[in-house]
């Protein structure tokens, strides 16, 4: 009944009283926030099973019905990536106990709470079916990433507050764009927004609203050329800031997006012409440019960042192309890339928790030495590429199927050209970390099983969904695509 | 040249706040001083709740409390301004609080690091090290 809410109040409240035994008991900070976490994922899980069970679920906040409410809509593919987003927080959790309460000291108490707030922002985010309240769990979920983004080395402040000058423009803009909506139509709620919109008739102002709309989202997504915040943000911050934001950010505003093409303006309805095909090109060029920048990095980190870049790329091409067949696979590369950018920082993490730098000439015989991590950092680089069966691999062919049928070829040639580069980028690191031995030949160094068994964990989902990827089109992302896009 | 001046002074709000948020973006992009920046994204997003402040303003029309002796259930919506754009700038100045907040926090952090808000003298002691 109350699902689409209880996923979210643990974290409220867990991270209230994060804080508040940072003034009386440090001991409890980090317990507080394992069991707001857990207690966060259970619910989500059952969230996912009454979805599964019954449809697209509606939730009144404090009983005040829609249009005039705020309501959750939670859908079954926003379900699976609420329940999706949330295990991931607790695996990065789980894994970097050391970094969050050792670190930073005395800070621990106000970085557990920063981590459960965000958590819940970009929850809310993904729940949300109301646009006023959309901009503003946007802001709560950047907010206290630009707070987590500072700790980090020297240049993490510069960096993330870079990112706020730019996020912020951004988050203005979109702030700007549902105004002109409201104006138009005087109505926030996305449902009731729909219904309105297909008896207007379009004019300048509508097409301005959902230009400036957009502009704003892809801002905060960080698609080429507006991606200057994201490599600087995720590779100066601390590594548990990053493994934690790095798969939830771009992927979340990549949903917003497809949210509000499937909802708001299904089977494009009121989209000015010119913008799938603006959208497409940036896509394209995202993909070449992520590419091209992580090519010229040394540091591994700094790498998969520039790659986070490149499959912004992948999600909005798939979006904005137009057909089910591409839709289809920009939903699916969500779900996938969330996954496989866990595994990676995730695995990276580990890493740079026994090797410090995370330069490529400091990583010399790392398959010898952390034998599992590096086995699970395979998997996700695989993903990555493209390989099958893992999951990777079936999102990204259902997005050339889509772009094939659209006779997107541009964007067909950046989808293969950029999987190529992976691999070259993925071999280079592992040549030096399989073939080249280090001076001093450390042995067996890996970390706890503790720290593996998220990594592990998550990098087995990578193939158990690969594998399943047919029973995930049909049950969950085949009933959220309006049946007007064929 | 009268029609383009006639439309002008048509929809004055919202040249002013296309000026104002131009302003905002120009000392953002402009200005090299990080203080400067932040009053820039400050003028900025004021551009924004002022617009939507505009939007919900009415010709002839007088605060959204209900005047004595109104009957509740036959209400003259042109009478009263729209109050739902006001109440949601309400929320934005307080996004708007918070993450100016968060900013001079960070800037305050650069400061005790660099001993200087200027960013080319950060970036340039930043290569250096």
């Amino acid at each position: 009944m109350h699902a689409p809410v209880l996923t979210i109040i643990p974290l409220l409240l867990g991270s209230f009283l994060a804080v508040m035994a940072g003034w009386t008991r440090k001991s409890l900070v980090y317990p507080i926030g394992v069991l707001a976490l857990i207690l966060s994922s259970t619910f989500s899980v059952q969230l996912v099973m009454q979805v599964l069970s019954e449809g697209t679920m509606t939730y009144d906040l404090g009983g005040w019905s829609p249009p005039w409410g705020i309501v959750f809509i939670v859908d079954t593919f926003s379900a699976f990536m609420i329940a999706l987003l949330i295990i991931g927080a607790l695996a990065t959790f789980v894994t970097c106990r050391d970094e969050i309460m050792a670190h930073f000291e005395e800070k621990s108490a106000a970085f557990v709470s920063l981590i459960l707030l965000t958590l819940a922002g970009h929850v809310g985010i993904v729940s949300t079916g109301d646009l006023f309240n959309l901009y503003v769990l946007i802001e709560v979920a950047a907010l206290t990433g630009y707070a987590l983004l500072g700790l980090g080395n020297s240049r993490a402040v510069l960096s993330s507050l870079n990112y706020l000058c730019i996020g912020s423009v951004g988050a203005s803009l979109y702030l700007l764009g549902v105004g002109y909506l409201y104006m138009l139509t005087g109505s926030l709620n996305m449902t009731d927004l729909t219904s309105v919109l297909q008896t207007f008739p379009p004019n300048a102002s509508l097409r301005a609203a959902i230009v400036v709309l957009f502009l704003g989202l892809w801002v905060k997504m960080a698609l080429f050329p507006f991606h200057g915040w994201l490599p600087g943000a995720y590779s100066n911050s601390s590594a548990t800031t990053a493994t934690l934001l790095a798969p939830m950010t771009t992927k979340v505003m990549a949903y917003v997006v497809i949210r509000l093409l499937t909802t708001v303006f299904p089977g494009g309805l009121a989209i000015p012409e010119a913008l799938p095909e603006i959208a497409v090109v940036l896509a394209t060029l995202a993909i070449f440019a992520g590419s091209a920048m992580a090519f010229r990095q040394t540091n591994i980190r700094r790498m998969l960042a520039y790659i986070v870049v490149a499959e912004v790329g992948y999600m909005v091409g798939g979006a904005f192309i137009g057909n089910r067949m591409a839709m289809t696979g920009a939903m699916l590369h969500i779900l996938a890339d969330a996954a496989m950018t866990l595994t990676l920082f995730l695995a990276v993490c580990n890493i740079a928790r026994k090797r410090g730098s995370l330069e490529l000439s400091n990583l010399q015989g790392l398959f010898k030495s952390m034998p599992f991590t590096m086995a699970a950092f395979v998997l996700g680089a695989m993903s990555m590429i493209g390989v099958p069966p893992l999951f990777g691999f079936f999102s990204k062919w259902y997005l050339l199927t889509g772009a094939l049928q659209a006779e997107q070829y541009p964007f067909m040639v950046a989808l293969i050209v950029s999987s190529l580069v992976n691999v070259v980028l993925f071999f280079r690191f592992f040549e030096v970390a399989f073939f080249e031995k280090p001076e001093n030949n450390p042995g067996l160094l890996e970390v706890r099983w503790i720290r593996v068994a998220p990594v592990a964990l998550v990098a087995l989902l990578l193939i158990a969904a690969g594998l399943s990827t047919g029973l995930i089109v049909d049950k969950i992302i085949a009933g959220v695509i309006p049946a007007s896009l064929i | 040249m009268l029609d383009i001046f006639a439309q002008f002074t048509a929809k004055y709000n919202y040249w002013a706040y296309i000026v104002i948020m131009m302003v905002g973006l120009f000392a953002m992009i402009a200005k090299r001083n990080l203080i400067k920046k932040m009053i820039g994204l400050s003028i900025f997003q004021t551009s924004i709740m002022l617009f939507y402040v505009a939007i919900g303003a009415k010709k002839g029309a007088t605060i959204p409390i209900l005047l004595s002796g109104t009957d509740p259930h036959h209400i003259d919506a042109t009478m009263y301004v729209n109050p739902l754009p006001h109440v949601l700038m309400l929320t934005a100045i307080v996004v708007g609080v918070a993450t100016l907040g968060v900013a001079l926090a960070l800037i305050l952090r650069i400061y005790e690091k660099h001993g200087t808000l200027e960013e080319d003298e950060i970036i340039s002691q930043i290569r250096s090290s």
